[in-house]
């Protein structure tokens, strides 16, 4: 069980990126963290991912707080952070530290199957697309097998296509072993067709403004009236989110507007 | 010649299908640049075998490998290129060692860069071969003071290229290394040096280049050995055939360890399609 205490990130700058956001992620779940750009949810996943402490409250996984990365924290970045001068088959292995080497290099052969790019194994990064890239960078985070996975914008450099196959391909693996999930995004129908919960963040200071259960059926149908019921409370949480920070007359003026624009 | 087989090391599975054809281009294309040195060296031949010129300051070809020859069965040859080698590689040792380690502290540190990074930047300003006359005071006329006047060459592109390199090296991707706990010594071996490496190749290139400028400079201040002493004694006692004979030892002595360098590290850049690439560039260059 992974549990956020009060936790806040202010900045050397005095900048409040994050206040105060308590929440608990139980084993198997996925939650997703959803708002604008500067509403802290990156500040929020690398506290959560040890990378950066919290300035106050703590973080706890299985009772144990979190100040550096942990091995039972998985990461992938919004870009794929391959390591250009090692193989794809390499890269995969890089966080094992299985010993002797020819274990390290099954398991990863194994992961890299799983991704299907097995075909790709012997190649230099450089070489793959966007897409076979991040499914990379998922496999090196998911081989050491951690209780946590977080994911910061994992998709959003994709296009429509690669992103709707990438995140269905996401729900496959996570089958598997079913890490918990933390899966940051400011797509609204990633979130919705991906979580158990989303998170609806709001800006200055970054903190959490409501949570939506998206109680639906796996696998989901992006097109059912069930989605799309989510949806619109989704879209309507992140319009008021916005409307106490921007001119409240503005909002009230363009009453359709912020449901498409409200990043 | 040498970048044709550079290449062969380097892509060695994706050159096959078109074997053939890039096959013919490879050899064909450096030849091409060959085309005006051996024109020029084969007219200005007739020309002196014709008669037309004594070819007294601008020796003919035949004269220059008589020269060059002479020196090689001697043993001539040999004893100055190994002295000149020697000095090369030293005053090269040196430099690197202490500019590897001062660039990637500075690199590293900050506060370092602000402490040491202007005073060297202003040592920089000095043309190095302002050095000579102190270096003569305080080293002498032997050795040592050629090696330290080398090695300084050799130190400035050195350390900028390691400093430069260590201070651009991806915050990502040594995120990357934190997020996998890498300690301190598997985070340099496994993310710092290998990202580190093919500009430090490219300043260790142009360091060694330095270098061999520089020995001749110091070899020009009294030596007695040595290829710069080679020139200077053939311009002392008029023998054009000798300077062109030294000049020539300097080119294939040049080349050949700058290529040696580029070789020995091939195997560890090719990930990097920037290295194939200026390969390939040298050739139409």
């Amino acid at each position: 069980m992974l549990m956020l205490e009060n936790v806040g990130k202010t900045y050397p700058n005095g900048v409040r990126a994050l206040e105060g956001t308590s929440f608990t992620v139980k084993p198997g779940e996925i939650v997703a963290v959803i708002g604008g750009s500067g509403c802290g949810k990156s500040t929020l996943l690398r506290a959560i991912s040890g990378l950066d402490r919290p300035t106050r409250g703590r973080v706890l996984l299985d009772g144990e707080p979190i100040t550096s990365p942990h091995e039972k924290i998985g990461i992938v970045f919004q870009e794929p952070r391959l390591l250009p001068w090692l193989s794809v088959a390499d890269n995969v292995a890089f966080g094992l530290t299985d010993r002797p080497m020819s274990r390290r290099r099954h398991r990863a052969a194994g992961a890299l199957s799983r991704v299907g790019l097995s075909d790709k194994a012997r190649v230099w990064p450089r070489e793959l697309s966007g897409g076979q890239a991040q499914r990379v960078a998922i496999a090196r985070a998911l081989v050491p097998q951690p209780e946590v996975l977080l994911l910061d914008e994992p998709f959003s450099a994709l296009d429509a296509f690669t992103r709707v196959d990438l995140q269905d391909h996401l729900l496959d693996l996570w089958n598997d072993l079913r890490p918990m999930m933390i899966l940051v995004t400011h797509d609204v129908d990633e979130a919705i067709a991906l979580a158990d919960r989303i998170l609806v963040m709001r800006s200055r200071p970054g903190r959490i403004f409501e949570e939506i259960t998206a109680d639906l059926q796996r696998p989901r149908d992006r097109h059912s009236a069930a989605f799309d019921h989510v949806k619109a409370n989704v879209l309507m949480a992140l319009d008021r989110s916005l409307v106490g920070e921007r001119v409240p007359e503005v909002a009230a003026q363009y009453p359709g507007a912020g449901a498409a624009m409200w990043w | 010649m040498t970048v044709v087989s550079m290449e062969a090391v380097i892509e060695p599975a994706t050159a096959q299908p078109t074997a053939r054809k890039s096959g013919l281009t490879r050899i064909a294309r450096p030849m091409l640049g060959l085309l005006v040195p051996l024109v020029l060296a084969g007219g200005w031949e007739l020309v002196v075998q014709l008669g037309w010129s004594t070819g007294r300051l601008v020796p003919p070809p035949s004269r220059i490998y008589a020269e060059f020859a002479g020196l090689a069965r001697s043993g001539e040859l040999l004893r100055h290129v190994t002295v000149t080698l020697w000095r090369v590689v030293a005053g090269f040792a040196l430099g690197t060692i202490v500019a590897t380690v001062l660039g990637a502290i500075a690199g590293y540190s900050a506060m370092v860069r602000r402490l040491v990074d202007p005073s060297l930047q202003g040592l920089r300003a000095v043309p190095s071969m302002a050095w000579i006359p102190l270096f003569i005071l305080w080293l002498g006329i032997f050795e040592t003071s050629k090696i330290a006047l080398i090695a300084v060459g050799v130190f400035f592109p050195i350390y900028l290229g390691v400093m430069g390199a260590v201070l651009s090296v991806d915050r990502k991707i040594v995120e990357v290394g934190r997020a996998f706990r890498l300690s301190g010594p598997a985070m340099v071996r496994r993310i710092l040096l290998p990202a580190v490496l093919p500009a430090y190749v490219i300043a260790l290139r142009s360091g060694l280049g330095l270098g061999w400028m520089f020995v001749i400079a110091a070899e020009f201040m009294g030596a007695s050995e040595g290829l710069g002493y080679l020139l200077i004694d053939g311009q002392q006692l008029g023998k054009p055939a000798e300077i062109v004979a030294a000049l020539l030892a300097f080119a294939v002595l040049g080349k050949t360890t700058d290529w040696i360098i580029a070789l020995s590290a091939a195997p560890f850049l090719r990930w990097e399609d920037r290295f194939t690439r200026q390969e390939t560039a040298d050739v139409d260059a």
